[in-house]
């Protein structure tokens, strides 16, 4: 793979302004990411993030600087994403994967192992598809590591210390729903 | 004999070789976040959607000030 690809997204041209553009080369990777791995597919993802930067433009000037710009896209596109899964699962049915975790004996500290790096995604997607929504967004939000615990908090409405409770059951639930789908 | 151990060596030379390649595609993440920003390194932002959000601003006219801005001038 094209590592220089992988530096930083294109910035959009002729935008109507130099922080806008910058803001979007800096950050469209995580919000991509992150609408990705929420909705689970490429194309949900591309049309959420246009739609994220789009709603972050309209709303530029309400950006009153009591967060990080960051944090700020991220509270979007959570948003967002809400707002669209909410409609797609009053369509679907979802099974309850928490209820096949159960209180399971995951082994949390021994490392997470795959052969196949291509097969990376695939895995991930299953696995978080599986967890709870509150699981799932936790752990893509502290795998962030601009995003300090109490931004976490913040997005997620919870205090900075509920949230360091929450991510152990969470990586636990991960590890049991990541060694399922081998 | 001469020839079962002669092939006991050579079968025993392809599962270690077997084995090291499989340590050398193996690949181990301690936490789940570890798994997650190696994912997203390896993900990439689609151009288009660089080209789609500037044909939208085109068509957006620019955001007034919002009033607290106006009030604390």
């Amino acid at each position: 793979m094209d590592n220089s690809s992988l530096e930083q997204a294109p910035s959009p041209p002729d935008l109507a302004s130099d922080e806008f553009a910058a803001a979007y080369q800096t950050h469209s990777r995580e919000i991509y990411y992150l609408t990705l791995r929420l909705l689970g597919e490429p194309q949900r993802a591309e049309d959420a993030t246009h739609d994220v930067f789009l709603k972050a433009f309209k709303k530029w000037s309400d950006f009153r600087g009591d967060s990080s710009r960051r944090a700020w896209l991220y509270r979007i596109a959570i948003n967002h994403c809400s707002n669209l899964r909410q409609s797609w699962h009053s369509r679907h049915i979802v099974p309850d994967m928490e209820e096949m975790i159960g209180n399971a004996l995951a082994p949390t500290d021994s490392p997470l192992r795959l052969l196949e790096i291509k097969e990376l995604g695939d895995r991930i997607q299953k696995t978080l598809d599986g967890l709870s929504e509150e699981y799932r967004l936790l752990l893509l939000l502290v795998a962030d590591e601009e995003l300090s615990y109490e931004e976490v908090a913040g997005l997620t409405a919870q205090t900075a210390d509920a949230v360091r409770g929450k991510l152990h059951r969470a990586r636990k639930a991960f590890t049991v729903l990541f060694q399922k789908t081998a | 004999m001469k020839y079962e151990k002669k092939f006991r060596q050579q079968e025993h030379q392809q599962i270690s070789a077997a084995q090291s390649h499989l340590n050398q595609t193996a690949h181990e993440f301690a936490t789940p976040e570890e798994m997650l920003r190696h994912d997203a390194k390896q993900t990439q932002v689609p151009p288009q959607i660089a080209h789609r959000l500037s044909q939208s601003l085109q068509n957006e006219p620019l955001s007034p000030r919002p009033w607290w801005k106006r009030w604390l001038q």
